[in-house]
């Protein structure tokens, strides 16, 4: 079949990865890892790994099972891989958030929990990496090339990772000691910047131009953005282990990283700027104008970055930095993806079968969007202030932002679960002519 | 017999791509009088009613490996036999539109909607023509599900998609 069906795990995916968050910003509110423990101590590892793996990876999985095959016009290779890669996430990700409870003391000795969790991670997301890479090969063009980098990048973090769980258990000989020892960043640029980045703008350029009616990005002028951002990745991983490797150079490695990595991101505005400048609709939906606070956040970030090295507080200064590319740049985007994906596929799969036979509501009927603002507004500006906190070194305000951050959020999915639950659709449409409702955690399709 | 202008859409094929708009481009470039030798990674039989309809018959031939060569010859010429080889029913005949929808400018997901709303008031057999930003790919299970066909590709300068639609018969 050509063309692309509702992925059915989708809903699940958001569902888990949201569970996730949830369990993040309550951790921050209760003043659990950084800023009031060492950003690499235990709990700041358990809360890195919540928000990387368990929020944003999965959220950024989920979306992709839906977004690939609309990419390539071609089903998903295996739908049913998408649960079993779940099931394998979630366990690994509780197995490995147990491993390090138990390294810092708060569960009792058993170590043996990272490399557990570590195996199954690396099951669950190879399956996700072999079924959307498959999927994404089939038509290797545009933003499909960024999936592709991201998903390599996905591996790169993944591997690293599983290296460094098997050295903290202790089994992993001197090689890996010498890595876990100063490989930290490798891992967090291949994760942060190659697997969610290059992904999520990849992503961005077709849902922007779709959305926004404007042509798409003319390719040779986005294989530039990629080209920099993917540059920088193979430079951290190739140039970082060489470095490793010869006890010698690493800084001056990670310094062409970070040039590489801005010319991406300057080049990367460049491109969106051009979708905004040449959209044919005018108005903007609430979901691409919280899109624009999040480019807002990444440039922030990046002028920030910039700041603390001429200033040379860079090492002192990176959770502040790390936490705004986090929450600012990449959890603001997919929250204010996620608000449209969820309205678009529950339409999608409500309506479709009557479309046409029967009237119809429109996407835009499914959403509050008056009422979702406010939420979205609440969670940037805490956001922003939060890593203001961070950097002044205020931690108890910084739990006042994270409270805020809450709120946003769980305003956020309660209009979510509202889109879902049709509640928003005035009643002679809102079930037309023999259409179902929808079940609010997976698709019937 | 007149000349025959080659062209050879099976690299498309292979690559995934939608050779459509191609063979149409070639179309239009040709002289008064000339034909068409198409290659294919499979028969087209879809694309014989929509040559039909602007003057060709066809002529086809398998060639090795599953792939064939086409033969479109205006059917003024007289050259060749009467067009259109019925090869299943309700495959061989596709009328020209009755509906024409321009879905350029309209918000997403409105282009699949109308061309669904639409779809569902033709009658037996006939076709609607619809023009669109974007491959609609989340329209095509939906056709798919309710027995439509379609052909569909870009333009050759990609910003226009080009789609036609048949009713079961």
């Amino acid at each position: 079949m050509i063309g692309a069906s509702i992925s059915r795990w989708t809903m699940s995916y958001f569902a888990m990865a949201l569970a996730w968050l949830f369990l993040a910003l309550s951790l921050m509110m209760a003043g659990v890892g950084y800023p009031f423990a060492e950003v690499a101590s235990p709990d700041t590892l358990v809360l890195v790994h919540a928000v990387g793996i368990g929020w944003l990876s999965i959220a950024m999985c989920g979306a992709l099972f839906q977004f690939v095959p609309v990419l390539v016009a071609k089903p998903l290779f295996s739908e049913k891989w998408a649960l079993p890669a779940l099931v394998l996430l979630t366990a690994g990700l509780v197995s490995l958030i147990g491993g390090f409870l138990s390294l810092g003391g708060r569960l009792p000795p058993s170590l043996w929990l990272l490399p557990l969790g570590a195996i199954l991670l690396v099951a669950g997301f190879g399956l996700v990496v072999v079924d959307l890479g498959l999927t994404a090969w089939l038509r290797p063009a545009g933003p499909a090339r960024f999936v592709l980098a991201g998903l390599a990048s996905l591996c790169a973090t993944a591997a690293f990772g599983a290296v460094f769980a098997f050295a903290l258990a202790g089994w992993a000989g001197s090689a890996g000691n010498a890595l876990l020892a100063a490989g930290i960043p490798l891992h967090a640029i291949a994760g942060l910047g190659g697997w969610l980045t290059l992904t999520a703008m990849g992503v961005s350029y077709r849902l922007l131009s779709m959305f926004m009616l404007s042509p798409d990005v003319d390719e040779r002028q986005s294989r530039m953005t990629l080209g920099a951002g993917a540059l920088a990745i193979g430079m951290t991983v190739a140039g970082g282990i060489l470095a490793i490797g010869l006890a010698s150079g690493l800084s001056v490695v990670l310094s062409i990283v970070a040039v590489f990595g801005l010319a991406s991101a300057a080049l990367y505005g460049r491109d969106i700027a051009g979708i905004f400048r040449a959209r044919k609709r005018r108005q903007l939906e609430l979901n691409m104008r919280m899109a624009t606070l999040s480019f807002a956040s990444l440039a922030a970030t990046a002028l920030l970055g910039i700041a603390l090295v001429v200033t040379d507080g860079f090492a002192a200064h990176i959770g502040p930095f790390a936490f705004l590319a986090v929450f600012g740049w990449l959890s603001g985007l997919v929250l204010a993806k996620l608000y449209k994906i969820v309205a678009f596929l529950t339409w999608l799969e409500t309506y479709g079968p009557v479309m046409g036979r029967a009237p119809t509501p429109r996407v835009q009927d499914l959403v509050a969007e008056g009422r979702a603002t406010k939420w979205f507004v609440i969670y940037y500006v805490a956001v922003w202030a939060g890593t203001l906190t961070l950097l002044v070194g205020e931690p108890y305000a910084f739990r006042m932002a994270a409270a805020a951050m809450t709120v946003g959020v769980v305003g956020i999915v309660r209009e979510v679960i509202r889109t879902r639950r049709l509640a928003d659709v005035a009643s002679p449409v809102r079930l037309p002519g023999g259409a179902i409702a929808p079940h609010l955690l997976f698709a019937r399709n | 017999m007149p000349e025959y202008v080659d062209v050879d859409v099976r690299p498309i094929l292979r690559a995934g791509g939608e050779p459509f708009s191609v063979i149409m481009a070639a179309l239009e470039r040709l002289a008064p009088g000339q034909g068409l030798r198409l290659f294919a990674t499979f028969k087209p039989v879809p694309l014989f009613a929509v040559m039909a309809n602007k003057g060709f018959a066809h002529a086809e031939q398998a060639l090795d490996g599953g792939e064939w060569e086409i033969l479109f010859t205006p059917t003024e010429t007289k050259s060749e036999p009467a067009p259109t080889a019925a090869d299943g029913p309700g495959l061989d005949d596709w009328p020209a539109p009755t509906v024409n929808l321009d879905n350029r400018d309209l918000d997403p997901p409105e282009p699949m909607v109308r061309i669904l709303a639409a779809a569902d008031n033709l009658g037996p057999g006939e076709t609607l023509s619809a023009l669109l930003r974007r491959e609609p790919v989340f329209l095509f299970p939906q056709l798919e599900k309710r027995g439509f066909r379609w052909l569909g590709g870009f333009t050759p300068d990609g910003a226009t998609y080009e789609l036609t639609v048949r009713a079961p018969s």
